[in-house]
């Protein structure tokens, strides 16, 4: 029996994992496509992305799941939406969405001085930003990114609500076909050790920055 | 021949007119030390003259090229290798933290002035010789005192070979202690006939050093000449209660 729980629950996690890494790899650089926006000296832009960043950080994530899931085929009569595809499209946006903020922070945190320096010596905006201000703003965000990530790995469960089969539901179903409760425990013990490698990880990548102060 | 010539320099921060026309021609290798009162409008001016503020008129040029003519500047693209060729340093000094001291130095060369890493290290290793501090060389900034960075902020504007050194208030925010290795190496410079403007508090090395002293107040100079007349001799009554109070 721990045998069977134990393939079908790594096998649900597969699928928290896939959204995971999926929405990992995909919202970082959407991210920055909204922090460019939101920081846009054309007001128009800015105030668009605000509103935007506002109604996706302001409502659940679990609502945005439906809507993308449903809202096409009820709005537009489009039906090819499939629950992995309405799934990454939410999770993206909606963690673009914090991740903006998060980047939008740290450059501003760069003090002014920073860009007036390599302005002087005749660097380029474009020179300054990727050979001074991103380093430093790396160092910065990297505490704020390891806890919104973390927090990605548990928002993973959400796909449920959408009928993605995932670790949650395969323990929760062991409940309803076999009246076993164990199983939910055992499925926080994959949210944990990956939670672990993470949390190490991240430890490793702020130790690498502390080479320097500011 | 004068290196830089500012002409009826004006610039205003909203409804405040912070420089209200302004005046200087600088020769080549001059010494001008500016000093004022705080918000006499000094740094403004300083600031722009490399546009890191924007004038609303007059004109500048510099080494024969036209940096601004009539309030307005040339373009960032035209105007990039002309102010690369005027270094300045801060109060705060700016360095970049997540770079050794070395690193800093050669970060413009290498990047602005496409020199090789290896040919721009050895240049950079002489001018932290010059500065006292070759055997910080990989040290990172957090780990230097205030006067040791600034210095390193001095090597920096002078590896991209300027030929006017700008100098806002760079000994501002040291200790007392240490302002005199940041004025030492200046004093150097200045024996070395590199071309500088200084804004200054430091009256003393505004005496020792300039070969002209600039005094602003109200966004215009009010006296300049030779340091013995302006400072010893002051004739404008602006000058004379300034400088009571900063020499009581």
């Amino acid at each position: 029996m721990f045998l069977t729980v134990t393939q079908a629950l790594l096998k649900g996690f597969g699928t928290n994992f896939y959204i995971f890494i999926l929405t990992l790899l995909m919202a970082i650089p959407l991210g920055f496509v909204i922090t460019l926006g939101s920081m846009c000296k054309f007001k128009p832009v800015s105030a668009v992305t605000k509103i935007f960043v506002w109604v996706i950080r302001g409502t659940p994530l679990m609502l945005q799941l439906i809507i993308v899931m449903f809202g096409p085929s009820l709005i537009f009569e489009y039906k090819g939406m499939t629950r992995m595809t309405a799934t990454l499209i939410a999770f993206v946006i909606n963690y673009a969405a914090y991740f903006s903020e998060i980047f939008r922070g740290g450059i501003e945190s760069i003090p002014k001085g920073q860009y007036e320096a390599g302005y002087v010596l005749g660097l380029t905006k474009v020179q300054v930003f990727f050979k001074i201000v991103l380093m430093q703003v790396i160092k910065r965000i990297v505490p704020p990114m390891g806890n919104e990530i973390i927090t990605l790995v548990k928002d993973t469960s959400l796909a449920r609500i959408i009928s993605v089969i995932e670790i949650t539901q395969t323990a929760q179903n062991y409940i309803a076909s076999k009246a076993l409760i164990w199983p939910l425990f055992y499925s926080g013990v994959f949210y944990l050790v990956f939670c672990g490698i993470l949390t190490v990880l991240f430890g490793y990548i702020e130790k690498k920055f502390d080479y320097y102060r500011g | 021949m004068s290196i830089l010539k500012a002409e009826k320099i004006k610039k205003s921060f909203g409804n405040f007119e912070v420089l209200k026309g302004i005046d200087l021609s600088v020769e080549k290798g001059e010494t001008i030390a500016v000093i004022g009162p705080s918000g006499s409008g000094k740094s403004t001016f300083l600031r722009c003259l490399n546009k890191l503020e924007t004038i609303n008129d007059g004109s500048i040029e510099f080494d024969g090229e036209i940096i601004a003519e009539n309030g307005k500047y040339k373009k960032d693209k035209e105007l990039r290798p002309i102010i690369s060729k005027m270094g300045m340093v801060f109060q705060q000094f700016n360095l970049f933290p997540h770079k050794s001291v070395i690193e800093n130095v050669i970060e413009a060369p290498v990047i602005v002035n496409k020199i090789s890493k290896e040919e721009a290290k050895k240049t950079a290793l002489q001018l932290l010789k010059d500065v006292g501090l070759s055997e910080k060389a990989n040290e990172y900034p957090c780990n230097l005192s205030g006067g040791q960075q600034q210095r390193v902020a001095i090597a920096r504007a002078l590896a991209m070979n300027p030929k006017l050194m700008l100098f806002d208030e760079p000994t501002s925010a040291l200790d007392p202690e240490l302002t005199g290795e940041v004025l030492n190496v200046m004093k150097k410079l200045a024996d070395e006939k590199m071309t500088m403007i200084v804004v200054t508090h430091e009256i003393a090395f505004a005496k020792e050093v300039a070969t002209r002293v600039v005094f602003i107040d109200g966004g215009v100079i009010v006296e300049q000449g030779n340091p013995k007349d302006v400072l010893e001799n002051p004739k404008n009554e602006r000058t004379i209660k300034f400088l009571e109070r900063v020499l009581r």
